[in-house]
């Protein structure tokens, strides 16, 4: 169902005729505003990513170990924010000039999953250590209930980040034979290139 | 312009840069190697972000620069070295290709003026808690000219390159940061009606996507006008605003230091969509 959702996303909605492109194939096929579009995406990492790692080596006690973290909240964390609507936005449209492609792709999958993880990890840092900020927001070395959150922000970001570049990459792409399993978690039958199975089967 | 046609006779050594150890092992992993040179390239856009803002007067202000450039200069450093090292090895792996590259030649120049600005301009001036040693001075200079002859360069692919427009994007959003109260409003406000005219132009009254020769001509005057917007309200948060710590040369190394930066960025990515 999701197949023919994103199908008539980058091939039906906003088709004018039967010879014109629709939206997604439009931005697809612009002249510079899509590659505008993910240089965009890319640099946004640097101010995302940047902001956040130094957020997170705050909270691991490696850098500012003298500054409350309270004063590193308020004055880096709005800028990690700029940087994340930035980013869902540019990236909302690049999977809108390639709906179904992303959909059946396999890094692409995985780096969504990672982000929605980074989610839960935050919320559940917000809950639980956050709500006794005023008890470690001075301390050097915070407690690790604060310290594993910010290891674990850290290397899922990191994961984020190769898996945004894999998706370039063809190595898993449907249609190639490959197992089983591959084909399954990108959907592949379904999708237009369709599941092809190893070499020699 | 590219490095083929400054220095053709280099083509035989790029061409056999394939070959020459590591670039065999480096080229099967090229995908990770990418990773490496981003991830370093994201880990010193933090560092430099964080320490650029404090030199403007903005960001970390509880804490003296100086502070703030220790804590950050391991990771910056770390950073740095990730970026070259990596950018060495996948270079290698893709000679010919940057060999025959404008935004390569750009990226490379911009890269100079971006180190001198880290290391003989920034370091300096924050160690210092924003005072602008003679040496600093004249790196800032030094500098400074290497990245205007950077920008002539990406520019003269004809006009303003889409390329230069991250450049502009991130001294608007610097800008945003730097300036408060009503010169905040004015500036967003302006900018805003900038981008909608350019909108109404390029979509409403040119209709045909593919009319490139009104198209481009409407695309490119609106862009100067947005850096022009950009540049006017930095001028006037770096010499008429009120930051007492922080001098106007060193709010200019800050904004320089972190354009320069993101020229370097921003030119590697359109290796990729010039060719």
């Amino acid at each position: 169902m999701l197949h023919d959702f994103f199908q008539w996303l980058q091939t039906g909605l906003g088709k004018a005729g039967p010879d014109a492109p629709s939206w997604s194939e439009a931005l697809l096929g612009s002249l510079n505003f899509w590659s505008l579009l993910e240089g965009t995406h890319l640099l946004t990492v640097m101010l995302f990513f940047g902001t956040i790692m130094i957020v997170d080596l705050r909270m691991l006690g490696v850098v500012f170990r003298r500054t409350p973290f309270s004063e590193m909240s308020a004055k880096v964390l709005p800028l990690t924010v700029v940087g994340f609507v930035i980013l869902i936005t540019t990236g909302l449209l690049l999977f809108f000039s390639k709906p179904e492609e992303y959909y059946h792709n396999i890094w692409f999958r995985t780096k969504v999953i990672l982000i929605v993880l980074a989610m839960i990890n935050l919320v559940v840092f917000h809950f639980r250590a956050q709500k006794n900020q005023a008890l470690w927001d001075t301390a050097e070395k915070p407690p690790m209930s604060v310290r594993i959150p910010a290891l674990v922000s850290m290397t899922l970001w990191l994961l984020v980040i190769a898996s945004g570049r894999y998706i370039a990459y063809n190595w898993f792409e449907c249609g190639k034979p490959q197992s089983a399993f591959l084909n399954a978690v990108q959907e592949c039958a379904a999708s237009e290139k369709g599941a092809a199975g190893p070499e020699g089967s | 312009m590219n490095f083929s046609h400054y220095f053709p006779e280099l083509r035989p050594w790029v061409e056999s840069l394939v070959g020459v150890w590591p670039t065999p092992l480096v080229k099967p992993n090229f995908a990770h190697w990418e990773v490496g040179h981003i991830v370093s390239m994201f880990l010193l856009g933090g560092c430099l972000i964080i320490t650029n803002l404090r030199l403007i007067g903005v960001g970390l202000t509880s804490e003296p620069a100086s502070t703030v450039e220790r804590n950050l200069r391991p990771w910056l450093n770390l950073a740095v070295f990730g970026v070259l090292f990596t950018g060495v090895l996948i270079g290698m792996s893709n000679a010919e290709k940057l060999y025959d590259s404008q935004a390569f030649l750009v990226k490379m120049i911009s890269l100079v003026a971006a180190v001198i600005f880290t290391y003989l301009v920034m370091i300096p001036v924050a160690k210092a808690d924003g005072a602008v040693g003679p040496l600093p001075k004249a790196g800032f200079f030094v500098a400074l000219a290497i990245w205007l002859l950077s920008i002539v360069v990406f520019s003269a692919s004809g006009g303003t390159p889409p390329g230069m427009i991250h450049v502009i994007m991130a001294g608007a959003l610097v800008v945003f940061v730097a300036t408060r109260g009503k010169a905040r409003w004015v500036y967003t406000i302006g900018l805003a009606l900038i981008l909608i005219a350019q909108q109404i132009i390029t979509h409403v009254m040119i209709t045909d996507p593919y009319d490139i020769e009104r198209l481009d001509p409407a695309n490119i005057w609106f862009t100067r006008a947005e850096g022009l917007w950009v540049i006017l309200f930095a001028a006037y948060q770096i010499f008429g605003a009120k930051a007492p710590d922080s001098p106007r040369l060193t709010r200019l190394v800050g904004y320089s230091t972190l354009l320069v930066w993101v020229t370097v960025a921003a030119a590697g990515r359109w290796i990729a969509y010039a060719s």
